[in-house]
């Protein structure tokens, strides 16, 4: 995600240097800035975010409107961000995804939000409604921040698109595009895939479609040679470096949009549909700005500009279509518009005996070569 | 001097935070099952007995030994003939030579490593020689100033003084100059062995995500799958391979230098 956001960030430093010293943000008026110290008591927070998952202006901005102090880390997974509230790390608003908010919610770290200070929640997707209750039956706990699926990007002019919609995950183990796979380093995505190629569901605790889905991940491991990878994949396929890869929508759609050679598929045999959600710990210091925070990213002018700026798809209908409609960023961009509704797509569930088994078993897969 | 001892307090008290601390919080966890709070501890030797029971665990740590000694090898075949040539130049090309050496490691090493990157990936290499190839460069440095140290400690008068007494040069090099650099060899075996030993992020870029060293392997551990005992258990292991290997080279460094 890089090259062209590297480009933006540069445009907005040099933006900022030519707007002089106001101080403030250029796109908020001063008789707009509501004092957060004065409104909620307090006036810094702590965000913890996924990597490369907002817009370059919205913490600026932000800050501007409180006159808030905002520290804004990010984190590579759901596992390194549970690694650090485990080891006693603080924050005001944390993005995981579903199946991470369902273990946080289970084992009591998270607080409600104040559903009266969210004034912004958009017109959702019913799929989005549909997987946010999955996880939040209330839906108390947690506000929706962007959703996808995760599918295969391929270069069009080596991979048959014909071929690759028949096969689904199965082009994975064709020898034909041997040392010519990104595959992507999560258990998760590993084992969904696996289970899914298979034909069992990827919340599967059956010991038999373990070992089986096992064997799957050994048999490509072995005979495929793919490079495992995280992030690095966006720049590489936007660079066309291999032929497929397994992403995420979002990343996808980005790089469909960098490079014109490159198609997107969510396989037939099924996929993982997924969503990442704001949520506040219950051991947050400053919940009156947490809340207005979380109220601020769901409006619709905020969450236009990350989707825009990131390429997941945003959780508000109305910004998806203006982004996937002949003005946006997105025009018929087959990745920013997941598939909704297919009855072999799943959402993750949270089972961390499972997941520390399947966890051993990836690292297996890798080690073994 | 007895009032400057004072002056060491800011060091020792460092220590014990920085690394007393955390290794025996290391420890601990080694020993200890998952979950445990302060008041409930259970202790255990099963995260060793796992590590050995597996065929994988040890092969990883195999692995990791073999491609630490190879780089060592390779390390020393190259840059002892460039130190050897280095330590015959005149002082002022043998100063630019120092410089141009030591002016890679301006740079942090992970930025050169995610260049190698970008240079490896456009020839379809084997993941285990683009970790070869990173790691030789990364730690060659090091090995070329410690023999050339060795090498230009050396008194000239003692090379003399061998051809004088009727030997050639091979002699010369075999007897005099050789034995008097060993212990320039020595420490740069441990510049370079050691942080080999344990590199993770080496073969991270350029071996794919598909060729797991030790160093790998912990992270894996404590970052993704959560698992801090069994993780902490596999550092203990290795650190211990790493005091017992600079048990050896010390040895070493020790007979080199009663040798002279």
């Amino acid at each position: 995600m890089y090259s062209k956001k590297m480009f933006k960030a540069a445009i907005a430093a040099s933006m900022l240097v030519l707007a002089g010293c106001s101080g403030g943000s250029a796109n908020v008026d001063e008789e707009d800035v509501i004092d957060a110290q004065e409104t909620f008591g307090c006036n810094a927070i702590n965000i913890y975010n996924a990597g490369e998952y907002i817009s370059e202006e919205a913490v600026p901005d932000f800050k501007a409107m409180y006159n808030a102090t905002v520290k804004y880390d990010t984190f590579e997974s759901n596992e390194m961000l549970y690694t650090k509230l485990m080891g006693g790390n603080s924050y005001d608003v944390l993005v995981p995804s579903d199946y991470m908010i369902e273990q946080l919610m289970e084992e009591g770290y998270l607080q409600e939000i104040d559903m009266d200070a969210i004034t912004n929640l958009p017109n959702l997707d019913p799929q989005v409604v549909e997987m946010w209750k999955a996880f939040d039956p209330e839906q108390k706990y947690a506000i929706p921040y962007f959703w996808g699926s995760v599918g295969l990007v391929y270069n069009k002019n080596n991979v048959d698109p014909e071929k690759i919609e028949s096969l689904g995950w199965d082009i994975l183990k064709d020898p034909e595009y041997k040392g010519r796979i990104f595959f992507y380093d999560s258990q998760r995505d590993a084992f969904m895939i696996a289970f899914k190629a298979l034909g069992y569901s990827m919340n599967t605790d059956d010991p038999d479609e373990i070992t089986e889905a096992y064997e799957w991940l050994k048999e490509m491991n072995d005979t495929m040679d793919p490079a495992y990878v995280t992030d690095e994949v966006i720049d590489a396929m936007i660079n066309s470096e291999k032929d497929i890869a397994i992403m995420y929508s979002g990343d996808a759609a980005y790089v469909l949009s960098e490079n014109e050679e490159m198609g997107w598929v969510e396989p037939h045999q099924g996929t993982n549909l997924w969503i990442d959600a704001m949520v506040i710990p219950a051991n947050a210091t400053c919940t009156g700005l947490a809340n207005e925070f979380i109220n601020y990213i769901i409006s619709e002018d905020v969450q236009y500009a990350n989707s825009e700026f990131v390429g997941y798809t945003s959780v508000d209908t109305s910004v998806v279509e203006e982004l996937y409609g002949p003005d946006g960023a997105f025009y018929e961009n087959p990745a920013y518009m997941p598939r909704k509704g297919y009855d072999k797509d799943e959402v993750f569930h949270y089972n961390p005996e499972l997941k520390k088994q399947l966890s051993n078993l990836w690292t297996t897969v890798k080690v073994n070569n | 001097m007895k009032n400057f001892s004072k002056l060491t307090y800011p060091y020792v008290i460092w220590m014990t935070v920085m690394i007393i601390i955390p290794m025996l919080m290391i420890v601990l966890y080694a020993f200890t099952v998952q979950g445990n709070s302060v008041l409930t501890l259970q202790f255990t030797l099963g995260n060793f007995a796992r590590f050995f029971a597996d065929r994988i665990f040890p092969s990883v740590l195999w692995r990791s030994l073999k491609v630490a000694v190879i780089t060592t090898v390779i390390c020393i075949a190259i840059g002892y003939p460039a130190a050897f040539v280095m330590a015959k130049l005149k002082a002022n090309s043998a100063a630019m030579m120092v410089l141009l050496i030591t002016l890679p490691m301006w740079i942090n090493m992970l930025v050169r490593t995610y260049a190698w990157r970008g240079i490896l990936t456009r020839f379809s290499l084997p993941p285990e020689i683009a970790v070869y190839i990173g790691m030789v460069y990364n730690f060659l440095p090091f090995m070329i100033l410690q023999i050339y140290t060795a090498l230009s400690k050396i008194d000239p008068s003692l090379l003399i003084a061998a051809h004088d007494l009727g030997a050639n040069d091979r002699e010369t090099f075999l007897r005099v100059t050789l034995p008097l650099s060993l212990s320039g060899v020595v420490s740069g075996i441990t510049l370079v062995f050691l942080p080999a030993v344990s590199s993770f992020f080496i073969p991270k870029l350029l071996g794919g995500g598909s060729y797991i060293l030790i160093g790998n392997l912990i992270e894996e551990y404590f970052v993704s799958t959560g698992d801090w005992n069994f993780g902490a258990a596999i550092s203990l292991i290795m650190a211990i391979i790493i005091l017992i290997s600079m048990y050896i080279t010390r040895k070493l460094d020790r007979e080199t230098k009663e040798d002279d």
